[in-house]
Formats: C-alpha cells, sequence, structure tokens
C-alpha cells in the first residue's frame, strides 16, 4: 500500500512516527474511540534521508474502505459517496478511496469537516468535486492519471498535496494554497519549475523522476528544506542561493558536468547535505575535492559523512590547482609575448628586404630579373603589407605601439639549443654567460638575421659556445655558396640546417656538395637533417677537388699568403679588440691557427669576405692604385723618353759615323801638316 | 714578334696594345699591398713569378671583377680557369639556373656582376624563360662569347636596335672611314622583330664597328661566314651563332672545342689522387694536426722554387713524405 520509497529506513517504530515533518498521529488500538490528532510542528530536526514518512497510513485500515458505499448520484458521471454514519462519527475526519478504481473524484457529501483524503492508486485523471471539503489539510493522488493540477483552489488550508505518479506536465494552479508544507510531485512529466514562488512555508519539494533539465525560479520559497531533483536531467542549477533554508538537496542521477553549472550551491550557507550521485560530474577525478572546497559547510555528500581529513585533503589539493593555473597562465603569457616579439622580429625583417630589394632594383639598370617577391618570406609575418613601404612605416608604427622598444630581438635558451631572432640578438654574445650554460648549449639557431652579420660574429660564437655542433639557419638571406666558405672559421660544425625559407642558397642543385667539399675537415654528420653518405663525401670532392687544386696549388704563393694573412688578420682583429681579457686567448689563437693549418690547406684559400668588407679593402686599394699609375706612368716617360732618344740616336748615328770618319779622313790626308798639327797641340797642351 | 708593324707604332699605343702597363700597374700594387709578406723573399722573385702566373693564366683567381675585365688575356684566362675549374659540374651532368651558374663564377670572382651571367643565360635560352636549366658547355660558350666580347656586343645590341627601328648607323660620322663606305640605304619597313635584319646590310655596320675596335672583336671572317649563311637573323640568333661557331672559339684560344669540353686528363689525374684520399680524409685531418709545426712553417717558409710547388701541394694530404728537403 505504502509507495516502497516512503518506507522508513530506519525502522521505527511503528506507533510512534517522527517524520520530518512532525506529522504525528497517535492512535490506539482500533475499538477505542479516540480522535486523532494532528500536530503539525515546524521543527527541523535531522532526517534519515527520506522524504515522507508516510507511516500514517500505516495506521490507516484498509477496512475504512469496506465501509464506503458508492452510490449512483442523480448526477450522470459522477458517483455520491455516503458513508454510514458510525463510520462517520469514527473517522470524521479522513476518508481513504484507495484502490477503488475509481476514473472520477465522486462527489462527497456531507463531509465538510474531512481533512484527509486519499485516493492512492486509482485512475482518477482529474481532479474534481472537492471544492467543498475547505477544511482538506492532507490530500493524497498518488498513482493516479491526472495529467493537470486543478480544483485545489478552495482548499485554502491544505498542507500536504500529494501527485506523485501521474501525468502531470505543468506545475499550475497552486496561486491559493499558501499553506502548503509538502507538494510531491515525483513521477510526473514536468518540464519546468513555475508557479510555486508564492509557497513560502513550503518545506519538502519532491519533483524527482520528471522531466526537468535546468534549476532555476526557485525564489520565494522561503522555509524550503529538502528538495528532490533526483533522477531528471538536469545540466545546470541556479537560484539555489536564494533558499534560506534549504539544508538538503538531492541531484543524484542528473547531468550535471562540471562544478560551475551548480556554481550557485557554493554560495548557500544552509545547505548541509547534497547528493550528486550519478551525474558525470562525479566520475571526474577531481569531484570530491573540488566540491568539498567550494562548499566548505557541507555535512554529508553522497549519503556519506564528510570527514575532516577529507576536507584537509580537498584545500590542499585545490591550492595545488590553483598554483598549476597560475603557472601556465604564466607560462601562455611569456609564450605569446615570445610570439608578438617573433612576428615583430620577422615584420622588421620583411621591411629591410622590401627596402634593401627596392634599393637593388633602383640601382639595377636592367631590369630584366623581376624583383624578388619578398611576400615569399612571408612564413611568419601576418597581415599583408601594402607596396609603398612610406605607408607601411605608418602602418607599422600603429601596430607596434602596444610592443616595447626592446621587443626587436630575442634570445631564448632551451635546454641545448640557444635561439636568436633578430639581428640585435648577435649581441647576447657579449653577455657573460655561466660556464654551465654555455657549455651546455650544442645547438645555436639564427632567424631573422643576416649572414654578413652572423659572419662577424664567429670569433666570438667560438668562444663562448665552445660546445656548439649544430648550426641551424633561417631567414638569414644565405644566396651564395661562397657564403658557406665563412663557415670553415668554426671550431667544429657536426650538423647543419638550411631552411629552405629565407635562405634562397638552398634551391641550388650543388650547395650541399659544396658545403660537404668546403668543409670537410669537419667531418659533418647531417645536413638538414640526412645523414652524411660516404658517396656524398665522393661526389663533393669529385665535383670541387680541381677547384680546390687550383685554388692552392696554381696561385701564385704572395697570392695565397695575402689571402691566408688577410684571414687570420681579421680573426687577429678580433682578438686584438677584446684585449686579451682571458689569458688562455693567446695560446688559443695559436691553437686556432694551427687548426686552420690543420684543415686542408688546400681549401683554405677559399674565404668568404662580405661584400661591405670587399668594398672597403677595395676603397683602400684605390689610394695604392692611383700611386702605382703615377708611378709606372712616370717609369715609362722616361722609359719612352729613353727609347726616343736611343731611336734618335740609331737614326742619327750613321750620319754621325760618316761626318766622324769623313773629318779624320780629310785631317790626315796631308802627312806632314798633320804631324805638324798633332805636335803644336802636344806643345799648346804643356 | 719581331715584325715591323710593331715598331711602327708610337710608343704609348704599342704598350697600349699589349696592356702591359695595366700588368705593371697591378704588379706594382700587389707589391704595396702585400710589402711585408713579399720582401721576406725578395721583390725580383716576386715579379718572376707574379708574370709567371700572368703567362699559366693564374692571375686572375680571386682578384677583383676590375682586374679580370682590365685585358683581353685576363678575360681568357678567367675563362679557362673557370672550365678547368667546373668542368667536373659540366661532366657529371647537372644541369644549373643561372644563378647557380653566377655562384660558381663568384667563387672564382667575389664581386661577379650579375648583369653578365644574366646576358649569358639569355643567349643560350634565346631571352625565354630565365630561370630554365642550362647545361655546362652551352652556358659556357655563350658566357665566353658574352664576356670577351661584352663592348662589341654592347655596340652591336645598339647597331641591331637601330637597324630595326629603320634609323641607318652608318650616318654615324666614323673617323676612319672612307667615302665609299657611305651606303644609300633604303627604307627597312620590312624589318620585324621576330625576323630580325637582313644579314648582309648588318655585316657591313659589323665591319665598320670591327674597324673601329680592333682587338675586342671577332675574326670578321668568321662572322662574315656566319653572316653569309642566313638571309635574315635576329639578334639573339646572331649570338647564339657566335657561340656556337667553333672558329671564333679557337680564335679566342681559351677553351677546347665542343667535343673535348670535358676532356682534361691532367686534372683528371689531379682528382684521381684526390678521390683516392677521401675515405681517408678524415685521418688526414688528424694527421695534418698532429703536425702542426711543420705544416706552418711549410707555409711561412722562404719561397720556393716554382716547379716544386705544384707536387708538393698535392701531396700534403696526409701524404707523410714531407717536402721541406726540397727547400733550398
Amino acid at each position: 500500500m505504502i509507495p516502497g520509497k516512503y518506507r522508513s529506513v530506519s525502522g521505527r517504530a511503528a506507533n510512534n512516527v517522527n517524520c520530518g515533518l512532525h506529522l504525528v498521529i497517535q492512535t490506539s488500538t482500533l475499538p477505542e474511540k479516540n480522535k486523532t490528532e494532528f500536530r503539525f510542528s515546524r521543527d527541523t530536526s535531522p532526517f534519515p534521508g527520506r522524504l515522507l514518512q508516510h507511516d500514517l497510513e500505516r495506521n490507516y485500515s484498509s477496512r475504512q474502505g469496506d465501509h464506503i458505499n458508492l452510490v449512483s448520484s442523480s448526477l450522470p458521471s459522477f458517483p455520491i459517496l455516503q458513508r454510514s454514519s458510525e463510520e462517520k462519527s469514527l473517522y470524521s475526519d479522513r476518508l481513504t478511496l484507495e484502490r477503488q478504481k475509481l476514473t472520477v473524484c465522486p462527489i462527497i457529501d456531507g463531509e465538510e469537516h474531512l481533512r484527509l483524503l486519499n485516493f492512492q492508486h486509482n485512475f482518477i485523471t482529474r481532479i474534481q468535486n472537492i471544492s467543498n471539503l475547505q477544511s482538506l489539510i492532507f490530500l493524497d493522488l498518488y498513482d493516479n492519471q491526472i495529467e493537470e493540477i486543478s480544483g485545489l483552489s478552495t482548499l485554502r488550508s491544505l498542507r500536504v498535496l500529494l501527485l506523485g505518479k501521474n501525468r502531470i506536465k505543468k506545475i499550475s494552479n497552486l496561486e491559493n494554497l499558501k499553506n502548503l508544507d509538502v507538494l510531491d510531485l515525483h513521477g510526473n512529466q514536468i518540464t519546468k519549475i513555475e508557479n510555486v514562488n508564492h509557497l513560502c512555508d513550503l518545506r519538502v519539494l519532491n519533483l524527482a523522476r520528471n522531466f526537468l533539465s535546468h534549476v532555476d525560479n526557485l525564489h520565494g520559497l522561503d522555509s524550503l528544506t529538502e528538495l528532490n531533483l533526483r533522477h531528471n536531467q538536469i545540466t545546470f542549477v541556479r537560484d539555489v542561493d536564494n533558499l534560506p533554508c534549504l539544508q538538503r538537496l538531492f541531484l543524484s542521477f542528473n547531468n550535471i558536468s562540471s562544478f560551475d553549472s551548480v556554481s550557485c550551491l557554493a554560495d548557500s550557507t544552509s545547505l548541509s547535505d547534497i547528493t550528486f550521485d550519478g551525474n558525470p560530474l562525479a566520475q571526474e577525478s577531481w569531484y570530491k575535492h573540488t566540491v568539498l572546497q567550494n562548499m566548505t559547510q557541507l555535512r554529508q555528500l553522497d549519503m556519506k559523512r564528510v570527514t575532516e581529513e577529507e576536507r584537509r585533503v580537498a584545500s590542499v589539493v585545490a591550492k595545488k590547482e590553483e598554483e598549476k593555473k597560475r603557472e601556465s597562465q604564466k607560462q601562455s603569457l611569456l609564450k605569446e609575448k615570445k610570439r608578438l616579439t617573433i612576428n615583430n622580429v620577422a615584420r622588421n625583417w620583411d621591411l629591410q628586404q622590401r627596402v634593401s630589394n627596392n634599393a637593388i632594383n633602383a640601382d639595377r639598370k636592367d631590369c630584366a630579373s623581376p624583383p624578388r617577391d619578398s611576400c615569399q618570406l612571408d612564413g611568419s609575418t601576418t597581415s599583408s603589407l601594402p607596396a609603398e613601404t612610406g605607408s607601411l612605416d605608418s602602418g607599422l608604427t600603429s601596430a607596434l605601439q602596444g610592443l616595447s622598444v626592446t621587443d626587436t630581438h630575442l634570445v631564448e635558451i632551451e635546454g641545448d639549443t640557444l635561439s636568436l631572432y633578430g639581428s640585435g640578438a648577435l649581441e647576447c654574445l657579449d653577455r657573460n654567460w655561466s660556464l654551465q650554460t654555455a657549455g651546455m648549449v650544442t645547438t645555436i639557431s639564427f632567424t631573422f638575421i643576416e649572414f654578413d652579420e652572423i659572419v662577424q660574429v664567429f670569433p666570438k660564437l667560438k668562444i663562448k659556445f665552445p660546445n656548439s655542433l649544430h648550426l641551424k639557419f633561417k631567414e638569414t638571406n644565405l644566396v651564395m655558396l661562397q657564403q658557406f666558405n665563412a663557415l670553415a672559421q668554426l671550431r667544429r660544425v657536426d650538423q647543419l640546417t638550411v631552411d629552405p625559407q629565407g635562405n634562397p642558397v638552398v634551391n641550388f642543385t650543388l650547395w650541399k656538395y659544396y658545403v660537404l667539399f668546403r668543409l670537410s675537415h669537419f667531418s659533418m654528420q647531417k645536413i638538414n637533417g640526412t645523414e652524411v653518405t660516404q658517396n656524398d663525401m665522393i661526389m663533393a670532392e669529385r665535383l670541387f677537388g680541381i677547384l680546390a687544386h687550383v685554388a692552392s696549388s696554381e696561385l701564385p704563393q704572395y697570392r695565397m699568403i695575402s689571402i691566408l694573412g688577410d684571414a687570420r688578420r681579421k680573426q687577429f682583429r678580433y682578438l686584438l679588440e677584446t684585449k686579451g681579457k682571458k689569458p688562455g686567448i693567446a695560446s688559443e689563437e695559436n691553437n686556432d691557427s694551427k687548426r686552420v693549418m690543420g684543415e686542408n690547406t688546400n681549401r683554405a684559400t677559399l674565404n668568404y669576405t662580405t661584400k661591405e668588407w670587399h668594398n672597403e679593402k677595395l676603397e683602400e686599394i684605390k689610394e695604392k692604385k692611383k700611386f702605382c699609375q703615377m708611378y709606372v706612368e712616370d717609369l715609362v716617360k722616361e722609359a719612352t723618353d729613353i727609347n726616343m732618344k736611343n731611336e734618335a740616336l740609331q737614326k742619327l748615328w750613321p750620319q754621325m759615323f760618316i761626318e766622324l770618319v769623313r773629318d779624320a779622313v780629310i785631317e790626315i790626308r796631308n802627312k806632314n801638316t798633320y804631324m805638324k798639327v798633332c805636335l803644336q797641340q802636344i806643345t799648346d797642351q804643356k | 714578334m719581331l715584325s715591323p708593324e710593331r715598331l711602327a707604332l708610337p710608343d704609348y699605343e704599342y704598350l697600349a696594345q699589349r696592356h702591359v702597363l695595366t700588368y705593371m700597374e697591378d704588379a706594382v700594387c700587389q707589391l704595396l699591398e702585400n710589402r711585408e709578406d713579399i720582401s721576406q723573399y725578395g721583390i725580383a722573385r716576386f715579379f718572376t713569378e707574379y708574370f709567371n702566373s700572368v703567362c699559366q693564366g693564374t692571375h686572375i683567381l680571386f682578384r677583383e671583377f676590375s682586374f679580370i675585365q682590365a685585358t683581353p688575356h685576363n678575360r681568357a684566362s678567367f675563362l679557362r680557369a673557370f672550365w678547368r675549374c667546373f668542368r667536373t659540374v659540366g661532366k657529371n651532368g647537372d644541369l644549373l639556373t643561372m644563378r647557380e651558374y653566377h655562384c660558381l663564377l663568384q667563387l672564382l670572382c667575389p664581386d661577379f656582376p650579375l648583369e653578365l651571367t644574366q646576358k649569358a643565360a639569355r643567349i643560350v635560352l634565346m631571352d625565354d624563360a630565365m630561370d630554365c636549366l642550362m647545361s655546362f658547355s652551352d652556358f659556357l660558350f655563350a658566357f665566353q662569347i658574352q664576356f670577351y666580347y661584352s663592348e662589341f656586343l654592347d655596340n652591336v645590341a645598339v647597331i641591331y636596335q637601330d637597324l630595326l627601328s629603320g634609323k641607318n648607323p652608318n650616318t654615324v660620322i666614323v673617323p676612319t672611314s672612307s667615302s665609299g663606305q657611305h651606303y644609300q640605304r633604303p627604307a627597312l619597313g620590312e624589318a620585324g622583330m621576330l625576323e630580325g635584319v637582313e644579314a648582309s646590310l648588318f655585316y657591313q655596320c659589323l665591319e665598320n664597328l670591327c674597324d673601329r675596335h680592333k682587338y675586342s672583336c671577332p675574326p670578321p671572317a668568321l662572322v662574315k661566314e656566319i653572316l653569309s649563311n642566313v638571309q635574315k637573323l635576329t639578334f639573339y640568333g646572331f649570338l647564339v651563332a657566335l657561340s656556337k661557331h667553333h672558329g671564333i672559339n679557337q680564335a679566342l684560344g681559351a677553351l677546347p672545342d665542343k667535343g673535348d669540353l670535358m676532356h682534361d686528363p691532367a686534372m683528371d689525374e689531379e682528382l684521381d689522387r684526390l678521390l683516392a684520399q677521401v675515405p681517408g680524409l678524415v685521418n688526414a685531418t688528424s694527421e695534418a694536426s698532429c703536425l702542426p709545426s711543420r705544416t706552418s712553417s711549410r707555409v711561412g717558409s722562404p719561397w720556393r722554387p716554382l716547379h716544386h710547388s705544384r707536387k708538393v701541394d698535392t701531396e700534403s694530404d696526409g701524404s707523410t713524405e714531407e717536402t721541406d728537403e726540397s727547400e733550398t
């Protein structure tokens, strides 16, 4: 008779029943004439968790139903109920009509003092014909077929309304039931909580096994102590913090998946008992401590007492989570900053390239080759840039307002990789790196820096990061095979990665072989990720071996020395600049020069001089050239003078000789006079 | 050598014709630049070395472009050096782009201008699709014509444009031309861009040009030969014909015939010797680094006789017989 879920859990004594509502009924055994008393008290005492102790049911005798006569009435559809006067006097305030196969509510005559009315387990479809029972306090329509709440507007004293297991779709027509204490609507088809806001005395509201998808609109239920929402489809809960007395909230077997959707529970100070089992929320690893952390006032969770230990653990875990979140936030901030910086550097680089391209194209008279489209450099630069560099600048300045001035380059060390972005980053090599950090670096990556600038810091690189074995170049403007000659300066390179982006040299078919050839003394292991095979080395030698031979053996000695001397002089210059801060430098320089000799000297003459350095040199030579020219001119003048004179002499000489001879012959023609003349000459001389 | 014409020229012109002054100036300049190093082994030997290298054609290695371009002999030497160094690339069969050839050129001459390479490429590719791949021999012969005769070709281009547009370049005052060379040219309206110009007229203009610039023109007889075969020709057609004509190649004397382009037995021997050392290359470096004093002394040592130098250097890699004993 009694619906199973209403049976007492604790199995209390049948006669004295303590239900949460304190609906205490003291009855004696049947024959005694006893007035049933109803006491309704409003104490809130702990409750073993079950909703309504319908134990008063137990005290109903089913025999009551026997004494009821259903007489067909004059009205065509409704039967009329009459009781014997004996019954009436015995149970004047209660009437049980359960399992009477009623399809409609009968007209109940002459029972205006009725206070309890039980229609359980019938087939009633509409609540009717009870409007005259204005003293009704308890109305039970459990397990019928009622589709709509209606016909209750006169029952102003009603305190308990049980409409479970019906077919009600909507909560309505409860306006006048201001004294309602318990409202049971479980097992219906209700989709929305509404029209209950005036029930300020309501203490128990049961909406289990309905079709609720969310909970709100609970304001006004100032006395609500227990809210049962089990077995619905609830995804979020709101408004619960507006219930000042709510102590027990049952949300088992719903669809709650995150604590945020029930966040209002944290703000409720009265809640002491809550269930979440059967929700996706309860499956999460962080479920228990999140709930405990957010609802510190909780005494029971999922029908189990919350211990101090659990609370402590929850707070510890929560703190850790907090920290982790903060860490990850910091990390993402850093990452964002890095990304912005790199973008900035990329944009600057792109600008630079455009400017230099425009300059080159302006210089070139022969514009046959199309200007290098720097859009192809656009790997990481974001928005499309306008063609005019002028407008580009103004656009950039407005975009860069957010970034600080130092964001023009980026230096980053991650374990064994040192990454440099932007030409300003090269200055980091002047910094004092701890030996340990510097010693760990095996890979150095250059991005958005001109290769010619990188070349100039190779000596520094050798000293500061002696263990660097792998070099990576991206967007560094490697355009000529010659530039790889510069890498020979380094101590050792095991791996080389040249990213095709921004390095046109990779488009050449022979670049890898040239690198292997020029840097053969390094015995490189990998180029751009692919292993170097013996065949590669042989091919490299085959292609360029003769170049090396010519460059070494066929060069005149003085040229060889001057070329090598230049290279060493450059390195020397750097070392002199550092003023020998480290005492080991002098010996190091010796070692280096020995090393330079150690490499195949036939390649040593293949050097790379940056354009600027080359032009500088040519400028220096200009003076000397001018001098040489003048000097040689003078020489030539002298020589031609002499030659002229010589030629003139050649021309004139025969004539002169003939005249000489003629003069002599004429003189000697007369021997005697000649002898006299000679003697005279001799005496004159004295 | 001892022809009487030689004596007929006035001094400066004679010297200029043989570019003696260029080499003298350059030699003195080099001397000044490397004063400290050269003074170690004597100036006389420096000059010997210098002019020997001029004779051998190795003086242009790694020099600046202005020097390389200065004399025809320099240009021819440069062409020859380029051929010898990169013949192996051609032998390997790789087809390269214009930019890559330019890179190779830059290995030998760091500031070689891109325009020349581009013009050479245009000859090969007939002014079309400049990013096409070219074979080594095609490029080399075209480059030879472009580089050796660059001034001549510039003038030819001007003449060609004039002929195309209908102007008669012969009306330009030519100091050495006689009155008989003024031709009354009919209107050349029919010369289209694709068809080119009439060969005979073209030849006459070229002949004038050759008279003006005696020394860096292709031999007129050969030019006539080329032009007599066709009725009309375009500018690039003419250049291609020039580059492919082996008479002109031989007249230049820098490169061997096309058929022999890949042959160079002496260098192949050297290459084989080098290749034989490749597997041992790693060992060679370690050996060499163990002998730093010897190697460094080798370079800084007094100048060794030239006829020993080549042999010494090739055997320096990993060879155990050190050649210090050759120093006297």
